[in-house]
């Protein structure tokens, strides 16, 4: 027993090592694929609400002064460092070719390869948030409190799960889909505005708002950086149920879907 | 005039490939139609609904920056359309040394990277931001010729947008991964889809100058509605044709960087 957990935590290990490497080989292209896009949607946000709050001469918006529209997006881009994930991208390509052939053969199954990958990922995207934290917290841009940065990572990580599941079974359609790329851009595009990334939810049309508690949006953006806040006044088992939930029924699609990919996949250029 | 005739027939003969190909693969067609329309629809409606809760940013009321943002839309619809695609192929040729086989064919190598790939799905969706610009332009009360001006002047963004992309991409010779490079692009495309106005002084100076983004949709659009200033318009005829002399100057040099992989 102990032998099987220790030769699993080695697979598990080996690849998130690998991982490490091939991300951080080209450092140039990492930092312009990850970091640099949550960077740049925090610089317009930034100038965007300054922008908004300078020009008009406006206190509040909907109860934000601009400090706290600053911290909110501030957070924003710490929950998109956390959460979003690239894992998927390549999926749909080594379907289609039928490179997915070699991963079958290893002695390690395709979705924990694809998990301790997206390990790998999310803790370089921890230290790159923390880092980014730290420094925002010295401007004196955002507060940190104990409390709310436990629950707020917490959250984040479930979300990051979410986004893990969702890009996996999108990307796994490729078994049926020529390109799968669009349904990743579309679920990004939906999720940027509903999630309370762009804007916050208190600047939508009420009724809009209160229908996307039924949708897993808020989830992914909005709570989370209402729960690092400290502003966040539901609850939060409900916050995680709701999550975990989802991620639950995207995970049991992913599973039908590469059961039923798998048995049509016929290994192109084999 | 011939060879202008030549290479009209060449892109013609890009463009059949491109719908025939598009055509082969129908649900792909139909879900780009729909990732364009979730997209413009989400521009708009992120700044709908912050004049819900103001009557003016800047010097421009809910008319006027929905009117920006119609225009801005209605060049990346044209860019998405038929120049957006070759970005991605030109990092794969480059990595994959399938440029040599661009270098050897009998036309100018810049104009078939750059030029042969369009997205025909996206072209049928030309109704909607021009409907927009018309909608917008309208509630503006704009005048005949200023509804002249409109599409050569999109056309003009479109070529500034393009020429910096282009430059750009040249830093691809040298970066063996470029993938980022086109991620990157995409930064200067947000950048670019707010008005100049929004942005502090350096941020308007940098992205203004240095990587002229800002003027794509922000010349013209003043220009509409205020004809009398043309600063904009000058220095994005200037900076377009600076950014052509510097594209050629960094193919000819990332040429010879080039390693190809495939020989």
């Amino acid at each position: 027993m102990a032998g099987t957990l220790k030769a699993e935590w080695h697979k598990w290990w080996a690849t998130v090592v690998i991982n490490w490497r091939r991300l951080l080989a080209y450092k140039l292209n990492f930092l312009l694929l990850v970091i640099g896009p949550v960077l740049v949607f925090f610089f317009i946000r930034y100038q965007v609400w300054a922008g908004i709050y300078r020009l008009e001469g406006v206190d509040t918006l909907q109860g934000y002064t601009f400090e706290q529209m600053l911290a909110y997006q501030v957070w924003v881009m710490i929950v998109g460092f956390l959460a979003l994930g690239f894992n998927g991208m390549n999926l749909a390509e080594e379907i289609r070719l039928g490179r997915i052939s070699s991963y079958l053969l290893y002695p390690f199954g395709f979705w924990p390869f694809q998990m301790a990958s997206f390990l790998a990922f999310q803790g370089l995207q921890l230290l790159v948030a923390t880092v980014t934290l730290l420094a925002v917290w010295a401007m004196g841009w955002v507060q940190l409190q104990p409390l709310a940065l436990l629950q707020g990572f917490s959250l984040a990580a479930c979300v990051g799960l979410f986004w893990f599941q969702a890009n996996f079974v999108i990307g796994i359609l490729a078994f049926w889909l020529e390109e799968t790329w669009v349904l990743r851009v579309m679920l990004v595009t939906l999720s940027q505005f509903f999630s309370g990334a762009l804007i916050p939810l208190e600047l939508f049309p009420k009724a809009l708002a209160q229908a996307l508690h039924w949708l897993p949006f808020p989830y992914l953006t909005y709570m989370p950086v209402k729960v690092f806040m400290g502003t966040y006044t539901g609850s939060l088992w409900q916050a995680f149920a709701v999550l975990l939930l989802w991620t639950l029924l995207v995970f049991g699609l992913a599973r039908v879907v590469w059961r039923q990919g798998i048995h049509n996949y016929t290994g192109a250029g084999i | 005039m011939p060879l202008l005739r030549r290479y009209a027939l060449i892109y013609r003969e890009y463009v059949n490939n491109c719908v025939a190909e598009a055509l082969s693969y129908r649900l792909h067609f139909v879900l780009l139609i729909v990732m364009d329309l979730l997209f413009y629809l989400s521009l708009l409606g992120g700044v709908d609904f912050l004049f819900q809760h103001l009557d003016q940013i800047g010097p421009w009321n809910r008319q006027a920056f929905l009117f920006f943002m119609a225009f801005m839309i209605a060049v990346e619809h044209l860019h998405m359309t038929f120049v957006s695609e070759n970005f991605w192929a030109f990092s794969h040729d480059i990595r994959t040394g399938k440029l040599d086989f661009i270098l050897l064919k009998p036309a100018a190598a810049l104009f078939i990277v750059f030029f042969r790939a369009m997205r025909p799905a996206t072209l049928l969706l030309g109704l909607f931001p021009w409907g927009l610009l018309g909608w917008y332009g309208s509630q503006l009360g704009l005048l005949w010729w200023q509804w002249l001006l409109l599409p050569p002047l999109v056309l003009l963004g479109l070529a500034l947008l393009t020429s910096v992309e282009i430059l750009i991409s040249m830093s691809m010779f040298w970066l063996v991964e470029s993938m980022g490079i086109n991620f990157l692009r995409m930064q200067l495309q947000q950048l670019s889809r707010w008005p100049d106005f929004i942005y502090g002084y350096f941020a308007q100076k940098f992205f203004g100058l240095a990587v002229p983004v800002l003027l794509v949709g922000s010349a013209p659009v003043r220009f509409v509605l205020n004809p009398h200033d043309t600063s904009g318009l000058l220095w994005l005829l200037g900076l377009m044709g600076l950014s052509w002399l510097l594209t050629a100057f960094f193919w000819r040099r990332g040429l010879r960087a080039y390693e190809s992989a495939s020989s």
